[in-house]
């Protein structure tokens, strides 16, 4: 077999040493040992062979939901939703479906997280807070039904929706929970909520277009959140009509451009998008806010490592690379390649390539070739798999930051999605907004002005977050179909499958089966 | 932490005969919970006696006690910050007797959310509270404290967009001066933390404009030559570069002013330098050339000046793909048809 010819010159420190510096140099002389083609021992036993060791990561997940998780995940008593939600997803993203009895616990489990005011909490007892609201509706998504008990229907959606508005700050963004922090994960969890389960109203989203936008750094990727204090008008100084905010004040950026808070806004500005279109007419005196895609795109593609790091992702210039982030920042440039228009355009593959996935590691020149045909994706799809394959699995099951670290819930789940974003093209598609659009061409129109603005501001939300699909044969498989992940959802998380059963019974909607389905069981 | 010896010695509450009068709540009642955590007795009975506390609305210095007690254990539990903190106010408790509290507790737990929240909380409400002559004096000490902080962890994400938000939000002239210097001493330590650079970019030119920084492009100049410097340090340091472009794109600088400096970078050999040039300080001896950074740097000077030399700017964007960069490769190709489409 031929060999790969592999660049893994270390990253360059310019014979200037720093703690940045050191700390990257260790971390590349461990990675660079899962690098398959530098292998002088063939038999080498800390190394995988790239099979995606599915059966022992069941088992992880197995364990947790079954059995239960040690004491030190005391840590995430708060965040038992999430605790739950990783693991139901990392079944989806496998393949595998759960038995009644489990689904029932699960539902008995999330409602129980339910606030009585509204919003779910990370546990009985807790304060209800946005984060731990989202993974609880989520994996409702994952293992709920309508009807008495399915889960779906006792969701308190006018409590939630209060509570939400409760934490409502003037400058467009919300507190994740009372007395707590503001930031964009917290609105990413709130607008997921309030898209799926049809919620959205304009005083809801009044503002946050203008407080995302005001979170993008310098560098292009995003941080935390931005400082309000000095766009923030004196309610005296201000004239009958004008805007609390001045618009013309700086709202710096709290924070350096992160991967996760790069995603959560991403993602909320993807799911402003259908407000924006509703509310911003070109002759509204308020401008439309922006972003800058292409500042957004440099920064996402340029937090993939060198081949000595795998082309696994970081979450922030000059730090070290973490398998969590395949999800984080190479699912971000998927929606950044949505930002731009990527999509179902150009539906020509040949033969070959959509029985690629059968072709496996056949030859490796072969492959390359094949690669480089059918990926037009902007980032390196085939080293992102790699890292994950071959840095990321624990031997005992379980995905990692990175080695030698131990297995976890959350990088189990975010290991999983990123491997199963670098497997698949999910990307907006024109026809299938189509045929979801013809699902309101009975509806009546209301005359009220106000209402007809409604319906159109949630038909479009509902019509563009389900128009993503996985493009047909654009799916690439390292180590062999074998290793093949369900698609997820690129805003959602979940599968297209979970996302749309959700949706189509909160906009009371019926979809039409697709001949090909994007997720496979 | 000397604390947590007490922890293990300290009876449960449920054996404490000040606590009878609290009605423990069990978490799951008439459910068995899919995905538990086996909790240590410890944290268990804590927790119930919270839930019992919750129910009952009570506020008092023992919940203080309580709280202090999960938050030990686990100090993620924003539940138990959030009622610590309604407690306190309801009580009014000497706030800043809870800050000085809260250091130890912020050096052991500097990752959370919550342990800096819980401050900025203590800090506006000390601030807002009347009777409290002056903040600014809190306000300094708290700066003083954060930077402690950063000394142990550098690029603690939550403790620097926390220094950003208390020199936003007391926004004193007395607070800002020190920051570049403490950029710069932060900087020599490791030029290559980004969270350093960006705090930079935040002082400089987050607020607007600083009091006595008025003249703009003197402010630039300097930038320019600072980062010029640190690039000729050690230049493939992409948080120097990002800063770079940061700033010209921050006061619409054209890149092509930089294009001088930006050649002696992207070469395979250093320059050979016969007269020194303060404004464009070459790479060292040791760096390793050409610098990536500096080729994109110039690839975009190209594409920007137009016309045919676009095409410049493609024939970096190939080697940047085929040689320089290659896990980019996608990236750079995609650069190319944009300008192709564009030109």
């Amino acid at each position: 077999m031929a060999k790969v010819e592999r660049d893994i010159r270390p990253t360059p420190t310019d014979g200037y040493p720093s703690p940045t510096s050191t700390i990257q140099a260790q971390t590349e002389n461990i990675l660079r040992n899962r690098i398959p083609s530098t292998s002088t021992l063939p038999s080498d036993s800390t190394k995988n062979d790239g099979t995606l060791q599915r059966n022992s990561h069941l088992q992880f997940l197995l364990r947790n939901l079954v059995q239960g998780f040690p004491a030190r995940y005391v840590s995430q008593d708060a965040s038992q939703p999430w605790l739950i939600f990783w693991t139901l997803q990392g079944f989806s993203v496998l393949g595998v479906g759960l038995d009644e009895q489990t689904k029932r616990r699960a539902i008995d489990t999330l409602l129980a997280l339910q606030h009585p005011d509204g919003g779910f909490c990370g546990g009985p007892g807790q304060f209800p807070h946005l984060l731990p609201t989202y993974a609880a509706v989520s994996a409702l998504a994952i293992v709920g039904k309508p009807g008495e008990n399915g889960g779906w229907d006792q969701i308190d959606r006018k409590k939630c929706y209060d509570f939400f508005m409760s934490l409502k700050q003037p400058d467009g963004s919300f507190l994740v929970s009372h007395d707590a922090e503001v930031d964009v994960r917290g609105i990413y969890c709130l607008l997921t909520v309030a898209t799926m389960l049809n919620m959205l109203t304009p005083e809801l989203l009044e503002g946050t277009p203008e407080f995302i936008a005001s979170c993008q750094t310098y560098e292009g990727g995003f941080g935390s959140a931005s400082f309000p204090g000095w766009a923030i008008r004196d309610k005296d100084d201000i004239e009958p009509g004008e805007p609390l905010l001045d618009p013309s004040a700086p709202r710096p950026p709290l924070g350096e451009a992160h991967g996760g808070y790069t995603f959560c806004a991403t993602a909320s500005w993807i799911y402003l998008q259908p407000y924006l279109r509703t509310y911003y007419d070109s002759s509204s005196a308020a401008a439309a806010p922006k972003i800058n895609t292409k500042s957004l795109l440099r920064w996402a593609t340029h937090m993939q490592g060198l081949e000595i790091e795998l082309g696994g992702f970081k979450g922030r210039t000059n730090k070290l690379v973490d398998g969590c982030y395949s999800w984080w920042v190479g699912g971000c440039v998927g929606l950044v390649e949505g930002l731009l228009g990527f999509g179902h355009s150009n539906p020509l593959h040949s033969e070959s390539q959509s029985k690629g996935e059968d072709e496996g590691m056949k030859g490796e020149d072969k492959e390359n070739e094949e690669w480089d045909d059918v990926d037009d994706s902007l980032f390196n799809r085939k080293a992102l798999q790699e890292y994950i394959l071959y840095a990321g699995q624990h031997p005992a099951g379980g995905l990692v930051d990175k080695p030698p670290k131990v297995a976890d819930s959350y990088h189990t789940l975010y290991c999983l999605s990123g491997l199963s974003a670098a497997q698949h093209r999910v990307t907006p598609s024109t026809a299938q907004k189509i045929v979801l659009q013809s699902l309101w061409k009975d509806e009546e129109v209301p005359d009220d002005e106000t209402e007809k603005k409604l319906q159109a501001l949630r038909k479009e939300a509902f019509t563009s977050s389900l128009s993503w699909l996985e493009e047909e044969g654009t799916e690439k498989y390292v180590g062999g179909s074998q290793n093949r992940l369900n698609a997820t959802h690129p805003l959602f998380n979940l599968t297209v499958t979970h996302s749309e059963g959700i949706m189509a019974h909160f906009y009371g909607r019926q979809i039409p089966s697709r001949a090909s389905r994007s997720t496979k069981k | 932490m000397p604390r947590n010896s007490d922890d293990e010695d300290r009876k449960l509450y449920s054996e404490r005969p000040e606590w009878a009068d609290v009605t423990p709540v069990p978490q799951y009642q008439g459910l068995n919970p899919i995905a538990p955590i086996f909790y240590t007795p410890q944290y268990k009975d804590a927790t119930e006696y919270f839930r019992g506390v919750i129910s009952t609305g009570e506020k008092s210095e023992r919940v203080l006690e309580l709280t202090e007690a999960i938050i030990r254990m686990n100090p993620a539990h924003y539940t138990a910050w959030q009622y610590r903190y309604q407690t306190l106010i309801a009580l009014k408790s000497p706030l800043d007797l809870e800050l000085k509290l809260m250091d130890g507790i912020a050096i052991q737990f500097l990752k959370t959310y919550q342990v800096w929240h819980h401050r900025r909380l203590l800090l506006t409400a000390l601030h807002d509270t009347p009777s409290s002559s002056s903040s600014q004096p809190a306000a300094l000490a708290e700066l003083a404290f954060i930077s402690r902080v950063l000394m142990v962890d550098s690029k603690n994400y939550h403790t620097w967009s926390y220094r950003q938000w208390l020199l936003s939000y007391f926004d004193d002239v007395h607070l800002w001066t020190g920051e570049i210097s403490f950029v710069e001493r932060l900087l020599e330590e490791d030029v290559r933390n980004n969270s350093a650079w960006h705090h930079r970019f935040f002082v400089v030119f987050g607020r607007g404009q600083q009091q006595g920084e008025e003249d703009r492009p003197e402010v630039l100049k300097r930038e320019l030559g600072y980062t010029k410097d640190q690039i000729s340090l050690a230049p493939n340091n992409p948080s120097a570069w990002n800063y770079l472009r940061g700033i010209l794109e921050q006061t619409k600088t054209p890149f092509s002013n930089l294009e001088s400096f930006v050649q002696l970078y992207v070469s395979s050999e250093p320059p050979k330098q016969d007269i020194l040039d303060l404004e464009n300080p070459a790479p060292g001896e040791s760096a390793e050339l050409p610098c990536v950074a500096a080729l994109e740097f110039l690839a975009d000077i190209h594409e920007q000046a137009g016309a045919d030399r676009v095409q410049k700017a493609i024939e970096i964007w190939k080697s940047l793909g085929d040689k320089y960069d290659t896990m980019r490769k996608k990236y750079w190709e995609y650069r190319i048809r944009e300008a192709l489409a564009s030109s």
